[in-house]
C-alpha cells in the first residue's frame, strides 16, 4: 500500500468525490437494467456443452437470500453472535406472508406490516439465549432452532395455516401498473445499435415476462431500502454500540453499553430482515416448503457470510448471489472435459460451497469483498474531510499540507475505515 | 405397563447410538472446547465406507465396521492437521466456519458417491429378541447397542487412564498452555483426539443403522447430531459419562415422553431441542460437566 500510491485520489465533500459516489450508482443502476432487460428469459451462457442460466427469477431469488444474510450481518457480523437460525427467521417471514397473501388476500408488501413486527419479536425472544450463553453454545441453540422449523410447519394446529408437507401455494402476482411502458423500454433498448439483439426480440414483451420484470424492480427496491436502512444504522450510535459489544463486551458494558439490550436487539433486527427475505422468496417462487427452510438454509446463508465478506454490507450482496447461482451452475455443469460424468451428478454446488468456504477462510479471511478493496485500493483512494482547524491554523503552508498529509498519515488510516463502514 | 416396557427398550437403543455420537462430540470439545459441526457427517461416511468394505470387498461386518473405523480416524487426523490446526485455537469463528464448510462438503461428497437413495446396511447383532414376556420384547438389537456403549465407554476410560498419550490428552484438555510448557506435543495429542472422535462416530452410525427399522443415506445424521448435540449438553459438553447419560435421557424423552405426553411424533427433534435450550439456559456446564468460571 505504502510502495504504490493510488492512481486516484478523491477527497470526501469535493465535488470529484461527490461525482464518483454517483458514477458508482449510476453503474449499479446500468448492472440492474441489463440484468433486467438483458437475461430476461432466455439469458444463458454455454460453455463446454453446459447452459448456465442467468435467468431473472434467480436473481429475484438471489435478492431474498442477500436479504436474509444482511439480517446475519447484523447479528452475526456487526454484533459478534453466531446466529445458525437465520433459516428459521426466513421461513417464518416467508409462510406468514403466504398466508396473508394467499388465504388473507392481502398484496406481498402489505404483508410486510405484519412479518416484520412478528419476526422482530421472535428474534427479540430467540436473543434471550444470547444473555447468558455465547460462542459455540449460541450457535448450538440457533442450529437446533433452525432444525425444528420443517417439523413446526408440519405441526396439526398448524396445517390449514401452513399447507404441511405439501407446501404453501400463492398464485399472487405482481402486476405491472399499466402506465409504465415496460414494452417501450425493452424496444427502445432492442433498437439500440451494435447491443441491441442482447434485448429482447423487439416485440415487447409477454405478460408473464413484465411480472418477471417488474417483480425484480420491486424487490430490487426493498433490498435497496433494506441496506440503506441498515447501513444507516450501522453508521448511528447504536451501530457503533453493537461494533463495540462485538470487539469487547467487557469494555462495551464499563462505557455503558446495555448487553443485553444491544444483543437482543441486534437479534431482533437481523430476524426482521430473515423475514423480509423469506418474503421476496415466497412471492418470487410462488411457494413455500418445509424442505426449503431446514437447517441447510440456515448453513448456507452463514456460507453467503463468509464468503462475502463478514460485517460488510456488499458482502452480503455477493454472498446472496453465490448461494443462488453456485449450486444451480454446478448442477448444471454435466459434462466437463477431464472429469468423468459421474463425478458431476448429485449435490456438486454442496461440495463447492463447502470447499469453497474452507478456502476461502484460509486464503482471503475478510471475504470476497476485502479482496475487491484490496484491489480497488491500488486504484481509488478515498480521503476523509481535511479537518478545517489545519487549513485555519497552518496558514500559507496549506496548499503544500494538503497533498502531505493523506499521503503519509491519513492515507494508511482511510482503508481500515472503509471496511468498517460500507458504502454500497 | 407393556407398551411402556418396549418403549424404554426402543429409547435405550436410540439413546445409545446418540451416546456414541455425543461421545465424539466431547471427545473433541473436552480437548478443544470447540464443537466438530461435522461430526454427524464424518460418522455418516465412515458407515459408508463400512458398507462399501463390507458388501464390495465381501469383508465380515465387524470387520468392515473396524476397518472403516480406522479409515475414518486417519482421514479426521488428516483433515485436524490441515485445516484445524492452523487456526489459533480461541478463536472460535473461524473453527466452527470450517466445520460447517466440512459439513456440507461431506455430505454432498457421500451425496455424490454414493446417491441419495438409502441402502440397507446388514445387521450387526443377531435379529429377533432376546427376552420375550407376554407381549414385552427386548430385541437383540438394544442389548447389542447398550453392550456397544459399554464396551466404548470403557474403552475409551483405559485409553485414557492407563496410556501415555490418553495422560496427555487429559492433560491437555485440562490446561493447554501449562501441558506444552510441560513439554507434551499439542498438536499430535488433538489429533490423536480428532481420530478417536471420528472412530467413535463411525461406530455409532454404524449401529444406528444397523436397526432393521433403518437405512443408511447421506442425510442420516444431519438431525441425529442435533440429538447428540443436545445430548453432550445435557450430560455436560466436558463429561464421558454425562454424554451417554445424556444419550439415553434422550432416547428415552423421545420414546417416552413424547407419545405420552401426545406429542406428534415429528416433535420428538423439538423435544430433544427444547431439552438442550433449557439446560443451556439454566444449566450450562450441564449434569455432569465442570461449571465454568468466567473472571471480569
Amino acid at each position: 500500500m505504502a510502495t504504490t500510491s493510488p492512481k486516484f485520489l478523491f477527497t470526501e465533500g469535493t465535488n470529484r468525490y461527490r461525482a464518483y459516489k454517483i458514477a458508482g450508482f449510476a453503474l449499479l443502476a446500468l448492472l440492474i437494467l441489463i440484468v433486467a432487460f438483458a437475461y430476461n428469459d432466455t439469458g444463458s451462457i454455454t460453455l463446454f456443452d453446459n447452459s448456465y442460466k442467468l435467468s431473472i427469477t434467480r436473481v429475484t431469488k438471489s435478492i431474498s437470500f442477500m436479504v436474509a444474510i444482511l439480517g446475519l450481518q447484523v447479528v452475526a457480523g456487526f454484533t459478534g453472535q453466531l446466529s445458525l437460525g437465520q433459516g428459521f427467521f426466513f421461513g417464518t417471514g416467508a409462510y406468514i406472508s403466504a398466508w396473508l397473501v394467499a388465504d388473507q388476500n392481502w398484496a406481498w408488501f402489505t404483508s410486510l406490516i405484519v412479518v416484520v413486527p412478528v419476526c422482530f419479536v421472535f428474534g427479540l425472544v430467540a436473543g434471550i439465549p444470547a444473555l447468558r450463553i455465547r460462542g459455540l453454545y449460541l450457535a448450538l441453540v440457533t442450529l437446533g432452532l433452525a432444525a425444528i422449523f420443517p417439523s413446526l410447519i408440519k405441526l396439526d394446529f398448524l396445517l390449514p395455516y401452513t399447507g404441511g408437507a405439501a407446501g404453501k401455494t400463492v398464485d399472487s402476482d405482481f402486476i405491472p401498473p399499466s402506465w409504465l411502458p415496460l414494452d417501450g423500454m425493452i424496444n427502445a433498448l432492442h433498437s439500440l445499435p451494435l447491443i441491441g439483439q442482447y434485448f429482447g426480440d423487439g416485440e415487447g414483451m409477454s405478460n408473464k415476462e413484465e411480472q418477471r420484470v417488474w417483480t425484480f424492480f420491486m424487490m430490487v427496491i426493498l433490498a435497496l431500502i433494506c441496506f440503506k436502512l441498515v447501513s444507516n444504522l450501522i453508521k448511528s450510535r447504536p451501530g457503533r454500540a453493537i461494533r463495540a459489544v462485538r470487539d469487547n463486551e467487557t469494555s462495551a458494558a464499563v462505557n455503558g453499553m446495555s448487553l443485553s439490550f444491544h444483543k437482543t436487539m441486534s437479534f431482533g433486527v437481523a430476524s426482521a430482515l430473515g423475514g423480509v427475505g423469506g418474503m421476496i422468496y415466497v412471492a418470487e417462487l410462488g411457494i413455500a416448503s418445509e424442505g426449503d427452510f431446514t437447517q441447510l438454509i440456515s448453513i448456507l446463508f452463514i456460507v453467503g457470510m463468509v464468503v462475502g465478506g463478514v460485517g460488510t454490507l456488499s458482502g452480503a450482496a455477493i454472498g446472496g448471489l453465490v448461494i443462488a447461482f453456485i449450486p444451480d451452475w454446478a448442477s448444471s455443469t454435466q459434462n466437463l472435459p477431464g472429469i468423468p460424468e459421474r463425478w458431476l451428478q448429485g449435490p456438486t454446488g454442496g461440495l463447492i460451497l463447502g470447499i469453497g468456504l474452507i478456502v476461502i477462510t484460509f486464503v482471503l479471511p475478510g471475504g470476497v469483498i476485502s479482496g475487491v478493496r484490496k484491489i480497488r485500493g491500488r486504484f481509488v483512494e478515498v480521503l476523509p474531510k481535511t479537518p478545517a482547524i489545519q487549513l485555519a491554523g497552518a496558514g500559507a503552508a496549506v496548499s503544500a499540507d494538503e497533498s502531505d498529509i493523506p499521503n503519509d498519515s491519513l492515507g494508511s488510516e482511510s482503508p481500515d475505515l472503509s471496511t468498517t463502514v460500507d458504502e454500497s | 405397563m407393556e407398551l411402556f416396557l418396549n418403549r424404554i427398550s426402543d429409547g435405550l437403543s436410540n439413546g445409545a447410538t446418540y451416546a456414541l455420537i455425543a461421545m465424539a462430540l466431547v471427545m473433541i470439545f473436552k480437548a478443544t472446547t470447540l464443537i466438530n459441526f461435522a461430526q454427524g457427517e464424518f460418522a455418516m461416511f465412515g458407515g459408508f465406507i463400512a458398507l462399501v468394505l463390507a458388501t464390495e470387498r465381501g469383508l465380515p461386518m465387524w470387520i468392515a465396521v473396524v476397518g472403516a473405523m480406522a479409515i475414518t480416524a486417519v482421514l479426521a487426523a488428516g483433515f485436524e492437521r490441515t485445516l484445524i490446526r492452523p487456526f489459533d485455537p480461541s478463536d472460535h469463528l473461524p473453527l466452527v466456519i470450517i466445520t460447517l464448510g466440512l459439513f456440507l462438503g461431506i455430505n454432498a461428497l457421500a451425496g455424490i458417491i454414493w446417491r441419495f437413495d438409502p441402502r440397507a446396511f446388514p445387521e450387526l447383532f443377531p435379529s429377533g429378541n432376546a427376552l420375550t414376556w407376554n407381549t414385552v420384547t427386548l430385541s437383540w438389537y438394544t442389548i447389542g447397542t447398550i453392550v456397544t456403549v459399554a464396551v466404548v465407554a470403557g474403552g475409551l476410560t483405559l485409553l485414557l487412564n492407563t496410556t501415555k498419550i490418553g495422560l496427555a490428552f487429559r492433560a491437555v484438555s485440562s490446561n493447554l498452555e501449562s501441558s506444552e510448557l510441560a513439554g507434551i506435543k499439542v498438536g499430535p495429542t488433538l489429533q490423536f483426539g480428532w481420530a478417536i472422535a471420528a472412530a467413535v462416530g463411525t461406530l455409532g452410525v454404524c449401529v444406528f443403522v444397523a436397526s432393521p427399522f433403518r437405512q443408511l443415506e447421506p442425510n442420516v445424521m444431519v438431525t441425529g447430531l442435533i440429538f447428540a448435540v443436545s445430548a453432550a449438553a445435557l450430560g455436560g459438553l466436558d463429561s464421558l459419562g454425562g454424554a451417554i447419560a445424556g444419550g439415553l435421557a434422550i432416547g428415552l424423552v423421545q420414546s417416552i415422553g413424547v407419545p405420552y405426553l401426545g406429542i406428534p411424533s415429528e416433535l420428538s427433534l423439538l423435544a430433544a431441542v427444547a431439552v438442550l435450550m433449557l439446560v443451556l439456559l439454566f444449566k450450562p456446564s450441564g449434569l455432569f460437566g465442570t461449571p465454568q468460571v468466567e473472571r471480569v
